[in-house]
């Protein structure tokens, strides 16, 4: 079939050649996108290179915030750490062996006396949590800036294309030519933009290891009503890591009280990890106290 | 099945099905530290947190799949009720039997509710001859629907009722006789009533069908008021541990059961009275 060029071809170009050479440009990207994603997701199981600890457990399950609140949850059932009634952080003894540079960063920060939403900030606990990441990086579990930026690429040349698409329609619409088809090609095409910019934080290999770290761990859940005391501090890390900052509620209500705990419970399901909010997908801020959205422990109003 | 069944004895320890050496009572509080024993063989469940229909509790289903043998504990059968014995709490344990493929069950000669209203807690019966017919009536009754067989505990009590015309081991032997039921003995308990009631903890023992013993509980308590409490939620006390190396001396039980129910330790010291209680009855360590 030829189809000629008409005077009122927008660009020169008759639409149905438009639209086939589109929709194949279009294919050839999302396709290519989804073979890079799958690759770049893949990651390296983690059976081959020793078990996970609490807070590498936790970074990949809820990022920076969960791993210090797992941190502190472990310093706290160790007894190590405290609060005073003006709500700031002690510390009494010393820190158990096996500490983690995370543990040493946290502990050391509570002894300043500073309020547990601000442990986050500390300059110690940010190069402790840094280094957590960077771990978990050459573990092929967390994805660093780079690799994200890798994949988004492929999302970056879909919105181009889409850019043409909605410039070709438009310029057509203006002079009365027919773009339905083309209009009609791009909203799925604006779908797989959406779904494809969203790179998680984590491979494959680390959801598959967070699932059955849950499946094997369901009796830290907290609505089984664990016995903290006798699990031991390792064991309560875990959970909150697993489970988010209800473990700690459970554990010692007046203690995650008093320190101005947002109250976290993470769901099973476990979301694929979209964003590097505090609040990532897959936990629920509030847990059903009227908490807001990463605005929590403000006040001292929350979930108390 | 109908009737009384014919007298099971307990099986042979080395290699029956049923529950050997040192076990440990199954809490979901505590299902991780049970999940990390590596010797454990044995637990045991409160039928009543299990529902035959579903799936099993995570825990549980792990230490079935590991060979555990798992056996549900009833705490709300009411067989020493005066009225016949609830046709759905029996289905129910039965249902709990078969899902954890248990080689028996267990309940207590105790009534916990009497003209409808529950009491909350096991109640001890009056020794009479009226109350053994009521509790054989309701054990044969159980028998005749559970696809194995059933052992019986007796409570402890701070009290004796007024009227009773029997002893405790002639109570509980005649019970075992006439509805060929296996015995759950709490040694816990003979420590109890032998405290609290006076009373010699080792005679008991030597008049116990101790070879009807299918399993053991062990459990501890707290000394408060004159009166010792089976409380599951201290210690267990060294009297307990030297009448466990006293019913191991005279016949020792195919498998003892800690029950801890609360007030839960760390983990080193729960691993120390199952250590105790391996060291008492000659049975390999579980920790």
């Amino acid at each position: 079939m030829t189809v000629l060029a008409a005077p009122g071809d927008t660009w020169g170009i008759p639409g149905p050649v438009f639209l086939r050479w589109y929709l194949l440009a279009a294919a050839v990207l999302v396709v290519g996108t989804l073979v890079h994603r799958f690759r770049g997701l893949a990651g390296t199981p983690v059976d081959g290179t020793g078990p996970l600890g609490p807070q590498q457990v936790a970074y990949l399950n809820g990022g920076d915030q969960l791993a210090v609140w797992t941190a502190l949850g472990g310093l706290r059932r160790a007894g190590v750490v405290g609060v005073t009634p003006d709500r700031r952080l002690t510390t009494a003894g010393s820190l158990p062996a096996g500490a983690t540079p995370l543990d040493q960063a946290i502990f050391h920060t509570a002894a300043r006396g500073v309020h547990s939403r601000e442990l986050r900030r500390d300059e110690w606990v940010t190069r402790a949590l840094e280094q957590l990441r960077d771990g978990l990086q050459q573990r092929g579990l967390a994805l660093g800036p780079d690799r994200r930026a890798a994949l988004r690429r492929g999302p970056m040349l879909i919105a181009a294309l889409l850019a043409v698409g909605v410039i070709r329609a438009f310029v057509g619409l203006s002079h009365s030519r027919p773009a339905g088809f083309l209009l009609l090609s791009l909203v799925p095409l604006f779908i797989a933009f959406v779904l494809l910019s969203r790179v998680p934080w984590r491979t494959r290999a680390a959801d598959r290891a967070l699932r059955e770290l849950r499946r094997r761990h369901t009796w830290l859940r907290p609505s089984a009503a664990p016995a903290y005391a006798t699990y031991g501090p390792s064991d309560a890390a875990m959970g909150v890591a697993l489970f988010g900052t209800a473990t700690i509620w459970a554990m010692d209500p007046g203690f995650a009280d008093q320190a101005e705990i947002q109250r976290q419970a993470i769901s099973a399901g476990g979301g694929s990890g979209s964003s590097g909010s505090s609040c990532s997908s897959g936990s629920s801020c509030g847990g059903g106290s009227s908490c807001g959205g990463g605005g929590c422990g403000g006040g001292g109003g929350c979930g108390g | 099945m109908t009737g009384p069944s014919p007298a099971p004895t307990p099986t042979d320890p080395a290699t029956g099905p049923g529950p050997y050496g040192i076990g440990i009572g199954w809490r979901p509080e505590i299902a991780g530290f049970v999940a990390g024993l590596p010797g454990l063989r044995f637990v045991e469940v409160v039928a009543e947190t299990v529902s035959p229909a579903g799936p099993l509790p995570d825990g549980l289903a792990e230490l079935r799949e590991r060979g555990v043998t798992v056996v549900p504990h009833g705490v709300r059968l009411s067989l020493g009720g005066a009225e016949p014995v609830d046709p759905a709490r029996v289905a129910h344990l039965a249902g709990v039997a078969a899902a954890v493929d248990a080689p028996l069950v267990s309940e207590h000669i105790a009534f916990v509710r009497a003209g409808g209203l529950e009491a909350g807690h096991l109640l001890p019966l009056p020794r009479s001859r009226d109350a053994v017919a009521a509790v054989v009536a309701n054990v044969r009754r159980a028998q005749a629907e559970l696809p194995v067989p059933l052992a019986l505990e007796p409570i402890a009590a701070l009290f004796d009722w007024p009227d009773d015309e029997l002893d405790e081991a002639d109570f509980l032997t005649e019970i075992l006789d006439a509805t060929g039921a296996l015995l759950l003995l709490d040694v816990a308990n003979v420590h109890a009533n032998a405290r609290n009631r006076g009373g010699d903890p080792l005679t008991l023992l030597d008049r116990l069908p101790l070879d009807r013993v299918a399993y053991v509980h062990v459990a501890g308590g707290a000394e408060q008021g004159g009166f010792y409490h089976d409380t599951h939620t201290d210690p267990v006390p060294a009297e307990v541990l030297d009448l466990v190396g006293e019913l191991c001396a005279r016949r020792r039980p195919p498998a003892l059961l800690l029950e801890r129910d609360g007030h839960y330790p760390p983990a080193a010291e729960l691993r120390a009275e199952l250590d105790a209680l391996a060291a008492a009855s000659g049975y390999p360590v579980v920790t």
